[in-house]
């Protein structure tokens, strides 16, 4: 009965750094991207500046905030999320230029 | 026991809210109950002022909160603070319909039937300091999806408030420290001043929003899906229910309470961000904010004063909140509220922090507009 709430061990890849990072179901993607070291864009942290969005290819999130009133109606039906209010529930696949990738082009 | 002692120790103020309920009801001078535990806690919160803890994690570094639990708190404390306005206005109808001082038993409570105007007053104090507690659970579930979002509205709603969830969320946390932040208070500015200011700033800010967004979408400003107008709309049923329970004399309550529940949510504004200074742009830090975490301002405002860490991880629950030794005035909420009452007395208190924070927090440029200030 208590496996019902036991965490999952999940993995989440992101291209095109092809970096992946390990969580568990239930955390904060976000949280888990810079807790892992990786250079995330980011600066609210309360999904009211949008500077965190990327793109759900594969897998599924829960949002914790509505991501319409930072998203447009366009980028939510490509897939945009808002990395710092997503709680992850399943294995994912996500689209995000990290900083130092930024920083090379 | 750990993960019971942790969840608990945040039901300061739904306990004492509904005591203040059952003392609005009981009548007498029991309706003065909310009063009294507001002034025991300040003795309270003054005496451990000294007690600052760190956030409870085990071994795995796994948070004892219960987010269920917690979650269920606080969308009940929306009924708690519902029962509290109409336990109020119970009261008024009761008073404007001159009903005889008598006393009847029911559930074995004493229960004392009509209001003299002194403990109608204090009726009306008590409902408004614990009216305008609910701010931390506004607060709290402002940073939600659908529910939690629309919950926290309501509660708002109840003091008048409800344009605070989307200014919080959407103006507060992208601009603290700057001019453009009408919920930080810059150097200069008393807390009945900033009251005001905070208020009007955070309401435009929700006017101007849907403005915006109805032009977008080909709409009239006043459409039933703005939110800035459905948000006031929210307060409608007290409004409707003090002035049913009591005319003119509901009315002034019902204003009454939402001064005090206001003054109550910019004070804490006030005391959140006092004279700090961000560049417009530049990354929200710790010491944007001040700290407030003595054990006992901790557990009643649920880890509301944990500032620094909420505006750096906002993403994140209060229980986690953690001391991260950003700018912290070493006392709690309510002692330094009481200060923040005399301006004079708050100025000199606040000159040894704000000289601090420009001195070892401050970069150059938040120095440079730190100067064009005074206290």
């Amino acid at each position: 009965m208590f496996n019902l709430f036991k965490k999952k061990d999940l993995k989440v890849e992101l291209t095109p750094s092809l970096k992946q990072i390990n969580l568990n179901s239930g955390d904060n993607l976000l949280t888990k991207a810079l807790e892992n070291g990786l250079k995330w864009p980011h600066k609210c942290r309360v999904g009211s500046c949008g500077t965190c969005r990327c793109k759900l290819i594969q897998g599924k999130i829960s949002p914790e905030i509505d991501f319409e009133n930072v998203l447009s109606q366009d980028q939510l039906k490509e897939g945009y999320i808002l990395a710092c209010k997503s709680t992850v529930k399943t294995d994912l696949k996500i689209l995000v230029n990290l900083q130092e990738e930024k920083k090379a082009r | 026991m750990k993960t019971l002692f942790v969840n608990t120790r945040y039901l300061i103020v739904p306990v004492m809210s509904i005591i203040t309920i059952m003392g609005l009801i009981s009548g007498g001078i029991n309706v003065w109950a909310g009063v009294a535990l507001f002034g025991i806690s300040a003795i309270v919160d003054t005496a451990t002022k000294n007690i600052h803890l760190r956030a409870d994690f085990d071994e795995e570094g796994n948070s004892y909160g219960i987010k269920i639990f917690q979650y269920a708190v606080m969308y009940l404390m929306l009924i708690v603070f519902v029962v509290l306005q109409l336990a109020l206005a119970w009261r008024i109808y009761q008073y404007v319909n001159n009903a005889p001082i008598d006393y009847f038993n029911a559930y074995g409570l004493t229960i004392q039937t009509g209001i003299t105007t002194t403990n109608l007053i204090g009726a009306t104090i008590s409902a408004g300091l614990w009216a305008g507690i609910g701010i931390i659970y506004g607060h709290e579930l402002s940073h939600n999806k659908k529910e939690g979002f629309f919950i926290s509205r309501l509660i708002m709603s109840l003091s008048g408030a409800s344009h605070f969830t989307y200014a919080h969320v959407y103006q507060h946390h992208l601009y603290l420290g700057h001019e453009n932040d009408p919920a930080t208070a810059p150097r200069g500015r008393n807390v009945y001043m900033h009251t005001w200011l905070s208020h009007a700033g955070q309401s435009k800010f929700s006017f101007d929003l849907e403005k915006s967004r109805a032009a977008k979408k080909g709409k009239s400003f006043f459409n039933l899906d703005n939110r800035w107008i459905l948000g006031y709309l929210y307060s409608l049923p007290s409004i409707i229910l003090f002035v049913w329970s009591g005319g003119f004399v509901g009315l002034a309550a019902l204003l009454t309470l939402w001064l005090i529940a206001n003054f109550e949510l910019e004070a804490l504004n006030f005391m959140g961000h006092y004279g700090l200074i961000r560049e417009n742009g530049k990354p929200v830090e710790h010491k944007h904010s001040w700290d407030n975490d003595s054990v006992f301002t901790d557990w009643f405002f649920i880890a509301i004063g944990r500032q620094a860490d909420h505006h750096v991880r906002g993403e994140t629950y209060f229980w986690e909140l953690d001391d991260v030794k950003g700018p912290n005035y070493g006392i709690g909420y309510f002692s330094l509220f009481l200060i923040t009452l005399i301006p004079p007395l708050f100025r000199k208190y606040i000159k040894k922090h704000l000289d601090n924070w420009d001195s070892k927090f401050a970069n150059e440029k938040e120095r440079e507009i730190a100067s064009q200030y005074g206290y």
